[in-house]
């Protein structure tokens, strides 16, 4: 086939890619929130809620913080909770959905990224929200709003890395998706949400930056809060994350798809 | 353009060891042929439609097809039923790259569903999922449309539709009935203990089924 031939069929697959995943994304949406307006508010209320739950929480703890408890986590909250949505939804994916796999227009992967940009994109919403409420209340704005819509970015991107891991893996194990869950738990103290690294002694440092979210988080910090802190990130180390997540979970998403219905 | 299984296997485990469903199945359907699929219950029938529907894969061996092939015609494959038959419909249009509103009108006429279209699929009754589920079917072009078991339309306006649509295209039909066979095929294969045998002359292959 001559490139020009490939490059059009490529741009086609594209097409009709991006026609199915968006069908799947207004499937999904009138699925979960049904067709009222108050389903749709929920999808912002859920994670503004606990966001701001977990803000006044620590804002009754820590009076004396060095800048606004509130800002520090409920903000960070919203992030994670792009982290534990994405992930902790992947195990129920492919059974669910189990039937669309007769249209042959949709793939496996294309169900994981519809979900992903869903919750995604309501998370982003929370954000913008909740920054605007900050300012309303405080006058505070982020000292650099691209660098925390891109640690959202990355939380998301990352999550669904792992979301594709964790969904072959529940289809190949049966009942390890309670594992994954109390995974998603178990990270919350180590992840970067409660603590910059610089607040970490030496040695904790290096350990605390082997964990990918916590580059994201500091990322998070560095964008809300830039000159008031010492933030510590690599983002290459984030991107290398994402890429071997993907490549795993594509690869193993492969091979699930060839075993469905084995049970 | 055509549907071709090559080699094709199917097993599954079981209790100690393993069920042959399709033991090295080999057969060409060409566009525009309507072609029967004879099985007696249990003969793996709906396996074979799962792998020629393409939601399972084969054990062993391939499926080439250059023509595009429906879901079971009358299965609610992917019907979400929180949605209403209206979205249902608007979905399956929007993955096969169709205008959303004349599918949604086109349903809406076969389907004769009515107010009903605008409530949610778990309100309906069984009749009514049906005739959603075949109106929609019949709302999007494949070259060859796949029919499981019995498609008891018969001289309804469901059913005249369906047939003028299969004689512009092909047919694959798995069934257990031969008289529906007879009735919309002109040509047979039988499955018996993991065979697939094509016959080209359907009162051959009806005869072969019946004397199973």
């Amino acid at each position: 086939m001559s490139l020009s031939g490939e490059v059009a069929l490529f741009l086609r697959g594209a097409r009709m890619q991006r026609r199915v995943i968006g069908a799947l994304v207004v499937r999904e949406m009138h699925t979960r929130f049904g067709r009222h307006y108050l389903g749709y508010a929920w999808l912002f209320f859920e994670p503004l809620l606990l966001g701001t739950c977990i803000g006044f929480i620590h804002l009754l703890r820590d009076q004396a913080a060095v800048f606004g408890p509130f800002e520090f986590y409920a903000v960070a909250y919203v992030v994670f909770f792009v982290f534990r949505g994405i992930i902790n939804r992947a195990s129920t994916a492919i059974p669910s959905n189990i039937g669309l796999l007769y249209h042959r227009t949709i793939t496996l992967p294309d169900i994981f990224f519809a979900r992903h940009i869903i919750e995604t994109v309501s998370c982003i919403g929370v954000l913008v929200v909740l920054l605007f409420a900050l300012f309303a209340v405080n006058g505070d704005l982020p000292e650099n709003p691209t660098k925390v819509g891109l640690a959202m970015i990355g939380m998301a991107l990352l999550s669904q890395g792992i979301a594709l891991m964790a969904a072959a893996l529940t289809a190949a194990v049966e009942g390890i998706e309670r594992g994954v869950h109390a995974m998603t738990y178990l990270i919350l103290p180590v992840c970067g949400m409660f603590f910059l690294v610089d607040w970490l002694p030496e040695s904790f440092q290096e350990l605390a930056l082997y964990i990918p979210t916590v580059h994201i988080f500091e990322l998070l910090r560095d964008g809300q809060f830039g000159s008031r802190i010492r933030a510590h990130y690599d983002l290459g180390y984030v991107a290398a994350w994402i890429m071997v997540t993907h490549l795993i979970g594509l690869a193993a998403l492969r091979i699930t798809r060839q075993r469905i219905g084995l049970e | 353009m055509s549907l071709e299984l090559i080699d094709v296997h199917k097993s599954y485990p079981i209790r100690g060891g393993r069920k042959d469903i399709l033991r090295g199945a080999y057969g060409r359907i060409a566009r525009g042929e309507k072609v029967g699929i004879l099985g007696r219950n249990g003969s793996g029938k709906s396996t074979l439609v799962r792998i020629l529907g393409g939601v399972e894969a084969p054990s062993r061996g391939r499926i080439r097809s250059s023509m595009t092939l429906s879901w079971p015609i009358g299965m609610m494959a992917g019907f979400q039923p929180q949605l209403s038959g209206a979205d249902n419909a608007r979905f399956i249009a929007r993955i096969y790259g169709r205008n959303t509103e004349p599918t949604v009108e086109s349903v809406a006429d076969f389907s004769e569903l009515g107010e009903y279209l605008r409530m949610p699929l778990m309100t309906y009754s069984s009749g009514m999922r049906s005739r959603l589920a075949l109106a929609v079917s019949l709302a999007v072009d494949f070259d060859c449309y796949l029919v499981d078991e019995a498609l008891a339309v018969g001289d309804t306006r469901f059913g005249r539709a369906f047939a003028e649509k299969i004689e512009r295209s092909g047919l694959i039909l798995v069934s257990h009935s031969p008289a529906l066979v007879r009735r919309l095929c002109t040509r047979a294969a039988v499955l018996d203990q993991g065979i697939l045998t094509f016959y080209d002359d359907l009162d051959e292959a009806l005869a072969t089924y019946n004397a199973l």
